[in-house]
């Protein structure tokens, strides 16, 4: 006789509908190559030619000084979770709960959950997320996607908590929810190492812990969901590669030993490490700070001249090298009066209208809209805990996006997408 | 040897250590250091004192010179204004959030009024209600940037089309940039202020001794409660400066600006005790940390190692003249 237990109908129910999900977004994978797997085959040619040498001497030693080798080394490179194909235009659009901005998500369908109660209907999950930053843009946007995921599903109270940038607090947060026994913890660290007791103590409570972006020190956390910073970097490389055989540098990087930093700025110069063309001028830590980045490409235009590239680790020093630059009155400064060239990365709104300008060239997308991948990603844990469903992959990798360019170009059989395809940009429009 | 022969030599060898003692030892190692500074700067890189490289030197100061001021009007009373980066950015989050308006009037009416509005309620909380400086202005800067925050809901805001309103940080009155302008003509005002006007008398008579001030008939709480008005005015400005020449008013901004601003009005010869400083002083330390970090910055040497550098240069400036009080006690 079958028996048909509440339990058996929900991990069956709750298979399912991952399941359901799975071969549709399998089924394109067949058909053409995805900038995922393209991306990530340029990161393995890169690495795999640095690797075997740099015969370029100054970024060379750039490379050597500061230990990239070892950061790139340890940095998950790898498939997205359930052979998820991401295509641009995917994704759902709404309102930011906390931003009040108009969103457009692009990872609503990777490891999708169909709105409605989850796991145990009739039980309700209290989640919840801890992370750093309702003052910065990024972050409000990551709270912002985690929300709405949450909202879509009755039976789910999230508590979000604002741990102000400091790590003990976020501890204490941590430990408060493993007191109340919470049924799942996000968490947005900012830093590895103080993360990593925590969020073992959590695990130890048989609470599953889902990190966001960043990584924790923790070799139990249930899922790690990682952002692109090797195409990010490797992007920025490809393009100054496509647009100019050889190049005056100026660097304005992240805080040292940061890992947007390390990945980004360490593939930047794996891409361009075997072209002899590129040289070196000045390397400067403005630790995500805008007005930093003002001041020392303010400087350098002064020490230098012939400045033609200025590389920037993210969008706030790309916007404040680029207000050095206007001011200073030196956009087609260039040797041979040509245009500066302003690479980027993260995809606020305002750096899409520099890019539409014209004023910067290119920025590779690091999009803070993924904390509904968190959301779920704790959900399925919670559910295979419960023996719901099927354990996520320990990984959870987001898709490689590809680089934002005034025009369309393909660069290495990356299609580039303009600011006008690109729906998924943050932060606040700029008018005028 | 004749008389005038004899007061001649006496004059001219009395001459140079008058000035000295004038100047003291302070003031003297501040301006070797910049003199010193000037001359290795355009030893080291040929354009240094190009006007285009000391346009950008004046225009890295600018900001934090202006907020100097205040603090330094602040100090000679014997009191600390600790909010400062807090009304800067508060100020500039209420003024930005009227944008929409149009208005340049409104915005930048509304920053100004806004930093003088929270200078005089720390004023008001110090002078009148006799709350400590430090804790009035540490929880000021505390209210101040939370309240930015949620004034803002910690977006940025763009001042794109306000077209005044950028023209104050990037605009320029007959070839010279505007914060430079201002540096130039506020520096004049305080130095007015501060050394030729019974309100810089009374200054430095409450910071000297606040018992004695008020016994001699000075209005010693609406001296402590103008200081703090002024400082208040000074950082709006200044974070309108530089928000305007960036385009962006961040509502996290100004991080760690207060101990920026402090050191330079400390490496400008104010001793926290009150009665002493000068605003000469401070322009002379702005200029100093401006030019290291702009010859620091030229010759690529990493933020890290221009943090050490910078500290060792305010010590080695501040040294002496502590070193000079220690000997004269």
């Amino acid at each position: 006789m079958l028996k048909l237990s509440r339990r058996y109908l929900l991990k069956t129910a709750a298979t399912l509908t991952v399941l359901a999900a799975a071969p549709l977004a399998i089924a394109p994978a067949a058909a053409e190559e995805s900038v995922h797997s393209i991306i990530n085959a340029l990161i393995k040619k890169y690495s795999g030619e640095a690797k075997a040498g740099m015969s370029n001497g100054d970024v060379r030693a750039l490379f050597e000084k500061d230990g990239f080798r070892d950061y790139l080394d340890v940095y998950p490179v790898g498939e997205l979770a359930g052979g998820f194909v991401w295509k641009p235009g995917m994704g759902a659009s709404f309102v930011g709960p906390y931003s009040k901005l108009q969103i457009k998500s692009p990872f609503t369908d990777y490891l999708p959950l169909a709105e409605g109660p989850v796991l145990d209907h009739n039980k309700k999950y209290r989640i919840g997320l801890v992370f750093h930053g309702f003052n910065h843009p990024w972050l409000i946007s990551l709270a912002d996607t985690a929300a709405w995921e949450a909202k879509r599903h009755p039976n789910i109270e999230l508590e979000v908590i604002d741990a102000e940038f400091d790590d003990n607090k976020m501890g204490q947060v941590i430990d408060t929810w493993i007191a109340k026994q919470y049924d799942g913890i996000v968490l947005w660290p900012n830093r590895e190492a103080p993360m990593g007791p925590p969020v073992d103590r959590a695990i130890a409570a048989g609470i599953p812990v889902v990190s966001l972006d960043r990584r924790t020190s923790s070799e139990q956390i249930s899922s790690e969901v990682l952002g692109n910073f090797y195409a990010n970097g490797l992007q920025q490389g490809l393009y100054l590669k496509h647009a100019a055989p050889e190049g005056n540098i100026i660097f304005n990087r992240k805080d040292l030993g940061s890992t947007a930093d390390s990945i980004r700025t360490g593939a930047f110069l794996e891409a361009i490490g075997n072209t002899p063309g590129y040289k070196v001028l000045a390397n400067y830590h403005t630790n995500s700070q805008r007005t930093l980045a003002f001041k020392s490409t303010a400087d350098a235009l002064q020490a230098f001249q012939d400045i033609s590239v200025s590389f920037n680790t993210g969008g706030e020093e790309a916007m404040g090298a680029l207000d050095a630059i206007r001011e200073a009155n030196r956009l087609n400064s260039a040797p041979g009066g040509k245009k500066m060239m302003i690479l980027a990365n993260d995809d606020a709104r305002e750096v899409l209208k520099e890019i539409k300008a014209g004023n910067i060239e290119m920025v590779s997308p690091y999009t803070p809209l993924i904390g509904d991948i968190g959301i779920r990603a704790v959900v399925m844990h919670i559910g295979a805990k419960a023996g719901l469903n099927e354990a996520l992959p320990k990984l959870i990798m987001t898709p490689n996006l590809p680089m934002i360019t005034k025009e369309k170009m393909n660069i290495e059989g990356i299609e580039t997408l303009t600011p006008d395809e690109w729906p998924y940009a943050y932060g606040p429009a700029v008018a005028g | 040897m004749t008389m005038s022969t004899l007061e001649t030599e006496v004059a001219s060898q009395a001459r140079p250590s008058d000035a000295l003692r004038h100047l003291g030892v302070g003031e003297m190692s501040r301006v070797a250091v910049l003199i010193a500074l000037l001359i290795a700067g355009q030893a080291i890189t040929p354009s240094f004192l190009s006007l285009a490289n000391i346009h950008v030197i004046l225009l890295a100061v600018a900001a934090i010179g202006i907020m100097a001021y205040g603090m330094t009007l602040v100090v000679i009373t014997g009191e600390i204004d600790l909010s400062i980066a807090g009304v800067a950015i508060l100020s500039c989050v209420a003024g930005g959030l009227l944008i929409p308006t149009g208005s340049a009037v409104l915005v930048i009416g509304t920053t100004l009024l806004t930093g003088l509005a929270i200078g005089l309620v720390n004023g008001i909380l110090v002078a009148a209600l006799g709350i400590p400086s430090l804790i009035t202005t540490l929880g000021m800067l505390g209210i101040t940037r939370a309240l930015a925050n949620i004034f803002s809901g910690g977006q940025a805001l763009y001042p794109e089309p306000i077209a005044a309103y950028l023209w104050l940080g990037r605009g320029d009155l007959v070839g010279v940039p505007l914060p430079i302008v201002l540096l130039v003509v506020l520096c004049a005002a305080a130095i007015a202020l501060t050394k030729y006007s019974i309100f810089g008398r009374a200054l430095y008579a409450t910071g000297g001794n606040v018992k004695a001030a008020a016994l001699s008939g000075i209005n010693v709480v609406g001296v402590r409660t103008a200081v703090f008005a002024i400082s208040g005015i000074c950082a709006a400005l200044a974070g309108m400066l530089e928000s305007a020449r960036l385009s962006y008013i961040n509502p996290a901004g100004f991080e760690g600006m207060e101990l920026s601003v402090l050191a330079v009005t400390v490496l400008g010869g104010a001793a926290l005790s009150g009665g002493s400083g000068s605003i000469t002083g401070t322009v002379v330390a702005a200029l100093i940390i401006g030019i290291v970090n702009n010859l620091l910055n030229q010759l690529g040497v990493s933020i890290y190692l221009q943090q050490v550098v910078t500290a060792a240069v305010i010590l080695a400036v501040v040294i002496p003249g502590m070193w000079q009080r220690g000997i004269a006690k």
